[in-house]
């Protein structure tokens, strides 16, 4: 009896006491933080400016390595990689009700007829800068250049609330594998893909960001789902340059189309 | 008629320009939208006007220039659509790499519409200087990685004919 009246004080004392601290922050490793920008400029740097993915990066390299090839300039070649990708990579992925209006014609693109920022699908492949810092212990941001968007990425654990909005750029949670940054983001509303096709609000992304050994390059690994639009995944690839001595200028003078032609983009 | 024999390395000079340029016209601008609805990147023109304006800014840095028209003397307002100052930047442009008052010839792709306004492509300076757009060092940076390649190509067979020793 008096070992149970111990055990039941010993509970109540827990019970009242003050909750233990809270661990401290993990810190984040920092390798990945700092300015990046454009690919260096080499084959498979350009073909991925924007985005790429293993199709084309491989088709680009068989054709670099043909001798026949040698003479022909190389945004041919590119181009012949872009549209292997596009009719044995994209294409194929792609379910009924996003093949009704693939490809969608650049006359139609939201950001060109009413200067309407990117959302998410394209802007995490946005040409130029990257400024990736740690905004406190719990975040992360992802500053572009491009649009002067902002990607906010909260690494404290939580998961993405269930009742959170769709919007432009979504809702982004993420992690360290070690020293790779995994970034998960859901909630996007409706938008345009990097490959010109439409995506819904059931558009979710997993990226992983890696430093190259050399420290040079910022490697960007995207497995892409959309249960609408896409029969499978879309693994796709950017690349940027270590640019310390870059800055994010404004981004201010966008002007709405006045004058343009339909039906200019791929037949 | 005399007429006038263009020779070999001359030929082969201006053969190289017109890869270039076509090289440069096929590669598309990085931008926040494609260029193709305003502008036909397969055909170029050439205008030689003085500058009046230069915007450095984004998305698109613009230049305007007076163009004069020779048999009428007639001056029209011509506009000149660059990449983004993001871009430029990258290239290492500043916001006097092209000043008010200079005389300039520059090359661009047209609109569809034939309206007075071109898509960059280079400009040429009254003392013969040049600016081009970032993608033209990227290009030629390529253009010597494929050169490396193709020597290391050369290379492979002999070194696996070589027996060890």
């Amino acid at each position: 009896m008096l070992r149970c009246a111990w055990v039941l004080l010993a509970l109540v004392v827990t019970g009242c006491s003050e909750a233990p601290p809270a661990p401290a922050p993990k810190p984040m490793p920092s390798k990945l933080e700092g300015m990046w920008s454009d690919p260096p400029p080499t084959a498979v740097g350009t073909l991925c400016f924007f985005a790429c993915t293993d199709a084309a990066i491989e088709r680009l390299n068989a054709l670099l390595d043909d001798p026949k090839n040698d003479a022909r300039p190389f945004p041919q070649l590119a181009a012949e990689a872009q549209k292997h990708q596009t009719d044995n990579y994209l294409r194929p992925r792609l379910t009924e009700a996003a093949l009704k209006t693939y490809p969608l014609d650049p006359a139609d693109d939201p950001g060109f007829l009413r200067c309407e920022p990117w959302g998410l699908a394209k802007q995490m492949f946005a040409p130029h800068q990257l400024e990736i810092r740690r905004a406190g212990d719990d975040r992360i941001e992802l500053r572009y250049g491009e649009w002067e968007a902002v990607r906010t990425v909260h690494v404290d654990g939580r998961a993405v609330p269930a009742n959170v909005p769709p919007s432009r750029l979504g809702y982004s949670v993420g992690h360290f594998e070690g020293e790779t940054l995994v970034v998960e983001t859901s909630a996007v509303a409706p938008g345009i893909t990097w490959w010109d096709s439409q995506h819904s609000d059931q558009f979710r992304v997993t990226e992983r960001f890696t430093r190259s050994d050399d420290g040079e390059t910022l490697n960007l690994t995207a497995t892409i789902e959309d249960p609408w639009g896409l029969r499978e995944p879309v693994v796709a690839k950017k690349i940027w340059r270590w640019a310390p001595n870059q800055k994010i200028t404004p981004y201010d003078a966008c002007e709405p189309a006045t004058e343009f032609k339909k039906g200019t983009g791929e037949p | 008629m005399r007429r006038f024999r263009v020779g070999s390395a001359l030929r082969r000079t201006a053969l190289l320009c017109m890869l270039i340029l076509l090289a440069l016209a096929v590669t598309p601008v990085a931008s926040h939208h494609a260029f193709s609805p305003v502008y036909d990147a397969k055909k170029t023109i050439v205008v030689e006007g003085v500058v009046t304006q230069f915007r450095f800014v984004n998305p698109h840095a613009m230049m305007l220039m007076d163009v004069t028209d020779k048999k009428t003397g007639k001056v029209v307002k011509w506009n000149v659509e660059f990449a983004g100052r993001l871009n430029l930047e990258e290239a290492g442009w500043t916001a006097d790499s092209i000043k008010p008052g200079e005389l300039v010839k520059v090359t661009g792709n047209p609109t569809w519409t034939g309206s007075q306004r071109m898509a960059f492509v280079k400009l040429v300076r009254a003392d013969g200087t040049t600016l081009e757009p970032g993608r033209a060092q990227r290009l030629s940076a390529i253009e010597e990685e494929r050169r490396q390649r193709a020597k290391q190509r050369e290379q492979q067979p002999a070194q696996q004919a070589t027996p060890e020793k």
